[in-house]
């Protein structure tokens, strides 16, 4: 079930989900989705192999993809260039297409400069390269506190950053996308791009948490 | 400014440095219907049945109370069917008829997903 | 794509750009957000209403609207985007972070002017 804001009431929602298989009814947003759907493919507005093959394509888009675009620009200074230059065309190099349309600015940590990437009005996120934002990512609290206190929201995530470093809030609100480009941790210089990009975290393109020399988890 | 005309000028999303409640690193994994829902909403907007500038429109639209009650999925279903109502492409009736014969799939202890649930 | 330069190249070769194809701000232009308060609908969050920054970049390509994309407009004349940066003390009188620490947003060229 899915968390919400602290001021909701949860009373709709105090049924269980069924289980795939049995024979309770599912939850009425549940039944809501398949009837809308149902509808418009019967008005054919909506092609059902279009449909399946949509969740077929958000099941291939993980952090692991934005992993790999890290790894690769932290090895290959050249491809780090076009990254940062245009970030969905060297996204699509890599044949990770932008299948919402949407561009790509990657924003690379430096020593001057720490990114952190919020969408103060919904939920916009890098889907085509990370996959779908995580709950606290699309809450109040971190909406609205990005872009006011982002060092004390960092700091949630146990992430501090000195004051001379600017910490750089980018809200997105239209048809551009971002990715963190974060800094390559100390101690990797003999990894391999494969071991760099296990390193790199979802977390870590969002800019809330640096990458460590450890096994990466979230 | 009074308080209604500010209700008008603030959208209820438009929250960006407001105060806010404590912060959670809550995450959980996608329900199946919430991925569909969340497949549904990229082909409206590939073939702009519903735009997703739309269909944020339509979740704003749905009011304080409702974005504070319903889940993030369950509110783009809401916005979904008043677009669609809307623009004339199903009727309020057509989505009540349609929801009692999903309902009845379950009926008498019917076992499994109904065969036309993502065919 | 091409800046400043477009007109000036354009002009030498005898063309006139249409409306909008030039971006009407450029990289380092001083600009303000507009203040103004629509209702509906909106991509300008209040928080940056009248607040002064500077054009970061320009986002190419041209697109729409998005406040009128909402209401289902889905062609027609499209303008730039603009990647702008504010600081964050401009946005906030009690800032608490670093006065370094800044914003990035993108806005429609019709939400900006220049100072």
């Amino acid at each position: 079930m899915e968390p919400h804001d602290h001021e909701s009431t949860h009373g709709a929602h105090d049924h269980p989900h069924a289980e795939p298989g049995a024979s309770e009814r599912p939850g009425y947003y549940d039944m809501m989705e398949t009837a809308l759907r149902e509808l418009l493919i019967e008005r054919k507005l909506v092609d059902p192999a279009e449909f399946r093959r949509q969740i077929e394509v958000l099941d291939s888009r993980t952090p692991a993809l934005g992993a790999k675009v890290v790894a690769r620009a932290w090895v290959d200074p050249a491809f780090r260039e076009r990254l940062l230059a245009n970030g969905r065309a060297a996204c699509e190099e890599c044949g990770i297409s932008s299948y919402d349309e949407t561009e790509l600015i990657v924003l690379e940590n430096t020593d001057k400069v720490h990114n952190l990437i919020v969408c103060t009005l919904c939920s916009c996120y890098p889907r085509p390269v990370l996959g779908l934002p995580p709950d606290w990512y699309k809450l109040k609290a971190y909406r609205s506190r990005a872009v006011i206190e982002p060092r004390t929201l960092l700091a949630e995530f146990g992430t501090v950053i000195p004051d001379s470093v600017e910490v750089r809030v980018s809200d997105s609100t239209a048809l551009v996308r971002y990715l963190v480009l974060p800094k390559r941790p100390e101690g990797t210089e003999h990894f391999t791009e494969e071991e760099l990009a296990s390193l790199v975290t979802r977390d870590a393109m969002i800019g809330v948490i640096p990458v460590t020399a450890n096994q990466g988890s979230t | 400014m009074n308080q209604s005309e500010e209700l008008l000028k603030r959208l209820p999303n438009d929250i960006g440095g407001l105060p806010a409640g404590p912060f959670q690193r809550i995450e959980h994994e996608l329900l199946p219907w919430e991925k569909r829902c969340h497949a549904l909403a990229d082909v409206l907007d590939f073939h702009k049945i519903i735009n997703t500038e739309e269909k944020r429109r339509g979740v704003e639209a749905l009011g304080g109370e409702i974005v504070g009650q319903l889940s993030y999925y369950e509110r783009w279903l809401d916005a979904f069917a008043n677009i669609l109502f809307a623009k004339g492409i199903i009727a309020p009736s057509d989505f009540a008829r349609k929801m009692d014969e999903v309902a009845a799939r379950w009926e008498d202890g019917l076992p499994g997903a109904p065969a036309s649930s993502t065919t | 794509m091409w800046g400043k330069d477009l007109r000036v190249i354009a002009d030498k070769a005898g063309v006139v750009l249409a409306l909008g194809e030039e971006p009407t701000f450029h990289e380092g232009d001083k600009v303000r957000v507009l203040n103004r308060s629509p209702i509906g609908h909106y991509r300008v969050p209040r928080y940056l209403r009248g607040k002064e920054a500077l054009i970061e970049s320009v986002i190419e390509p041209r697109a729409l609207d998005n406040e009128e994309e909402a209401y289902g407009r889905n062609a027609g004349s499209k303008r730039h985007y603009y990647r702008i940066a504010v600081p964050m003390t401009e946005i906030w009188p009690n800032y608490a972070g670093s006065k370094n620490d800044g914003l990035r947003i993108e806005v429609f060229e019709s939400w900006l002017e220049r100072r």
